[in-house]
């Protein structure tokens, strides 16, 4: 991308050419981090849920002025020759030209009347384009509908997945919001296991990878570098997570980690939810025995109580005790304070559980606890208190060898 | 005399059968033309597609048919 911004600047500013970027994201403004990193200024569409139904990216392609392809799959190498090969070519005007198409979603959600999934699966991508300011749950709703006519479409599942973890990341989010999105993910990759973006889309939340794989670590970086020029780097609606990173933030490697159980009696008063509420999300949520499993846990203050974390004292620990046999990359997780006095903010916590090779399949609870600080309501009191959770995998069977 | 003539009729036209297969392989295409074939809209010659996409700035949808009049390089991307 670099390579094509510096090979374009200047015809771009002759205006021989506009570029136009299409980011293949869950939380593309990442990617408009990445470009301001980059110093690149291209307009920048986002197609979170593979709306253009592609395999993989990155892909460059070269439109002519009446917005037919001349070029496809362009190799980085084609930036040298690109003024003669294309920008300085002249195209005949074809006989007719397709217009915009912005969704005329009266039209589609009369369509869906017709019960095809093909309809509802239409009115659910012109609701996540045009659908106001939190379509999501409509958007999932649509594209249900589209799944249950057509329950092998993997597009469908596909977009069903990134609607879910879509409204997990808004105001209107519900607690299995993120489950459901690994597990629709799940079925679209099985559906068709050659789809790049959709195999990516489950590694991002998943399992580090062997390399690992660092899919953001380079978000550091650019913020180190825009601070260091004196630029403001955009804000990110969603920070990643532990799992996007191949190696922990600073202040999770400076957080004090217990290295003995905190609470081994459970003397520490309980929270059933009044104070805190958590979410968990098991990635993936069904494994077999061998399998590594990445745990999302997310605890959110109570914010009808006003509840909120008290930050000048130690930060949520998460102990975890696996089944016998289980292991796990790490026995506590920290989730680090706020710099403030005190505040609301959402903690997340992430682990890896290993099932061993001799579990049998059912379903298996991995326990463990939350330890913070919380106070309720504004100047209320504050206390310590302790939260069990049970994350619910399933273990199925291995498949035999040979069998498909 | 009669077997062994046709086993080794058999063996040199399996050899040669292999030879012309070795010679005959194609060339390795590049990594870009082994996947799928691309869906239509994205191959030379096809109106690329003009359906809406939300901006990624503040969400507002747009056609990359809006880009018109000008010649269009299409960057399709992820920053992982």
């Amino acid at each position: 991308m670099p390579v094509w911004h510096a090979g374009l600047k200047q015809l771009e500013q002759d205006g021989k050419v506009a570029v136009v970027a299409i980011v293949q994201e869950q939380h593309p403004d990442r990617a408009r981090l990445f470009l301001q990193w980059k110093q690149i200024g291209w307009p920048t569409l986002a197609d979170s849920l593979d709306l253009l139904n592609l395999e993989t990216v990155p892909l460059t392609i070269a439109v002519d002025e009446y917005g037919i392809v001349r070029f496809s799959e362009l190799p980085m190498s084609a930036v040298k020759t690109i003024e003669q090969t294309f920008i300085s070519q002249t195209y005949p005007r074809p006989a007719a030209i397709p217009p915009a198409e912005m969704p005329d979603l009266p039209a589609l959600r009369a369509a869906t009347s017709r019960g095809t999934a093909q309809a509802w699966r239409a009115y659910g991508d012109a609701l996540s384009v045009q659908g106001g300011a939190s379509p999501w749950s409509d958007v999932i709703g649509a594209y249900q509908h589209a799944a249950q006519l057509a329950p092998g479409d993997g597009l469908t599942q596909f977009r069903l997945g990134g609607a879910f973890r879509k409204r997990y990341d808004s105001s209107a989010r519900q607690p299995a919001d993120f489950q459901d999105a690994e597990r629709h993910w799940r079925q679209a990759l099985e559906i068709d296991p050659n789809r790049y973006i959709w195999r990516r889309r489950l590694q991002q939340y998943g399992p580090h990878l062997p390399t690992p794989e660092p899919f953001f670590d380079w978000i550091r970086s650019a913020r180190a570098e825009m601070a260091s020029r004196g630029e403001t780097p955009l804000a990110l609606a969603v920070e990643p997570g532990d799992s996007e990173y191949a190696t922990p933030g600073a202040a999770v490697a400076a957080a004090k980690i217990p290295t003995v159980e905190p609470d081994p009696r459970g003397r520490i008063r309980r929270d059933h939810g009044e104070f805190v509420s958590v979410e968990a999300a098991a990635v993936p949520s069904t494994a077999t025995p061998g399998d590594s499993v990445r745990v999302h846990l997310t605890f959110r203050p109570n914010l009808r109580t006003k509840a909120h974390w008290n930050n000048e004292v130690d930060a949520l620990v998460y102990w975890l005790s696996p089944p016998r046999q289980w292991t796990t990359d790490r026995q506590a997780v920290v989730a680090p304070n706020a710099p403030t006095e005190v505040s609301q903010e959402p903690r997340t916590v992430e682990f890896e559980v290993k099932v061993p090779d001799t579990q049998a399949p059912g379903t298996i609870a991995i326990p463990g606890y939350a330890l913070y600080y919380v106070c309720e309501d504004v100047n209320g009191i504050c206390m310590y208190r302790r939260r069990d959770v049970n994350v619910a995998l399933q273990v199925t069977a291995r498949p035999k060898e040979g069998k498909r | 005399m009669r077997a062994s003539v046709i086993r080794w009729l058999s063996t040199a036209v399996a050899v040669l059968a292999l030879g012309a297969g070795v010679a005959s392989q194609p060339k390795p295409k590049a990594i870009w033309e082994r996947n799928a074939p691309l869906p239509r809209g994205f191959n030379p010659g096809e109106a690329f597609p003009t359906i809406a996409l939300p901006s990624a700035a503040d969400g507002r949808p747009v056609s990359v048919a809006e880009f018109r009049g000008k010649k269009l390089i299409v960057n399709i991307f992820a920053s992982w």
